[in-house]
């Protein structure tokens, strides 16, 4: 099914083929000034707010005065009120750790449509004591990003295979 | 049972249990797609279109479909998976090989199987009765020692893993900076949507997580550039101890 959709849209997509070069070059240049700061932590979180547009900016400064508090915060996770914006409620909470603001996770949020969206596959901050600690004996294949060619990766995944290992 | 070899630059290897797999189909498949794909190769059709020399209206129904997907795949990331680079030149290299993926995948068919390639991986059935097939994640910070291990489960066949390369960025990254993310990956029920998923996470970081997560059926595991982790519930529940 997905293939033949597929097909159909090349058919309809033949007229925006060309367009679709300059649309590609407007949504990459927009997005690049909203992904302010792509530091990791709370600059990189801040981002992800700010990223939401200006309709935010109301619950943003909430979490922003949270912040403001300085070193007498109190450490923990705190929701912000939800904030009404044009386009449908906006909540986030802070994350705070040491009086700082170690993150900040937007709970509710509007889509480009207008709808608001729950977030209820959001990937939060996981510990890696909390992860299975790999025994490569129970592994059997390895998942990893190709850098080169050359690379660990295939050397490692032909190591294995000419060692004749199956997990 | 299992076999390696090599093509588009990477290395494909295929084990399966029981029936005999259909190797020289999965073999055709990937050779097929880097004689069309490939911008190594100056005479292969799509150098030919990037260079002009063949009008994209004139080309294969099969490169024209996987542009399409490639497009459509922009328009569902919002633009931070593209098959243009920032030059505007055609470059379908993110999308080939998952989509080539997919097409071995049908070819195998049932059965009990894992085909591995480049570290992406698309898998059937289990790898032993009661024992399914499991993915070694490599950790960015040190290769030579896996993160986790995700077990391929249920629906979620596919796992495709990108991320920054320390010889720069081999994904065009939107940040200032580079990535946010030195690694991610995305399980998924196919190998096109987590491959794709993954390219889009790490181009457009924390942002485009919180975004796809929440639209598509996936589980992420994404590696900041400190090493610290993020997990969806489900990849929480799939690598917890």
């Amino acid at each position: 099914m997905r293939r033949r959709a597929a097909v159909a849209s090349v058919i309809a997509s033949a007229g925006v083929l060309i367009a679709g070069f300059q649309v590609g070059a407007a949504v990459t240049a927009g997005r690049t000034t909203t992904s302010s700061g792509t530091g990791t932590g709370s600059s990189g979180s801040t981002a992800g707010t700010g990223s939401t547009g200006s309709t935010s900016s109301g619950s943003t400064g909430s979490t922003g005065s949270t912040g403001a508090t300085g070193s007498s915060a109190k450490d923990g996770t705190f929701k912000g009120t939800t904030v009404q914006t044009p386009f449908g409620p906006m909540q986030v909470a802070a994350v705070i750790s040491g009086g700082k603001i170690a993150d900040v996770k937007v709970l509710q949020r509007t889509d480009q449509g207008g709808r608001s969206v729950q977030i209820s596959n959001q990937a939060d901050p996981m510990l890696r004591s909390e992860v299975l600690q790999a025994q490569s004996a129970n592994v059997s294949t390895i998942g990893g990003a190709t850098y080169t060619s050359e690379g660990y990766l295939q050397s490692l995944q032909s190591a294995l295979d000419q060692a004749g290992f199956t997990g | 049972m299992h076999t390696t070899f090599e093509t588009m630059g990477t290395v494909v290897s295929l084990e399966w249990a029981g029936k005999p797999a259909r190797v020289t189909d999965v073999r055709r498949i990937f050779e097929a797609a880097d004689r069309r794909f490939s911008l190594h190769r100056p005479d292969s059709e799509l150098s030919r279109v990037a260079d002009g020399s063949l009008e994209l209206l004139d080309a294969s129904s099969e490169l024209r479909e996987v542009y399409a997907t490639a497009l459509g795949w922009r328009g569902e990331t919002g633009g931070a998976f593209t098959p243009h680079r920032p030059d505007g030149a055609l470059d379908l290299n993110g999308i080939v090989k998952a989509w080539a993926m997919a097409e071995a995948g049908r070819a195998l068919g049932d059965g009990d199987w894992c085909l591995n390639v480049g570290g992406d991986v698309l898998v059937s059935g289990q790898a032993e009765t009661g024992a399914p097939w499991v993915v070694g994640i490599v950790d960015p910070a040190d290769r030579a020692e896996l993160l986790t291990a995700v077990p391929l489960v249920g629906a979620r066949r596919a796992a495709a893993t990108s991320g920054s390369a320390e010889r720069g960025d081999h994904i065009w990254t939107r940040g200032r900076e580079g990535a946010e993310f030195a690694q991610v990956t995305v399980v998924a029920a196919d190998i096109v949507t987590a491959d794709v998923l993954a390219t889009a996470i790490v181009s457009g970081g924390a942002e485009s997580l919180d975004d796809l997560t929440g639209r598509f059926d996936v589980d992420v595991l994404a590696v900041d550039r400190n090493g610290e982790l993020r997990a969806t519930p489900g990849m929480r529940e799939l690598v917890a101890k």
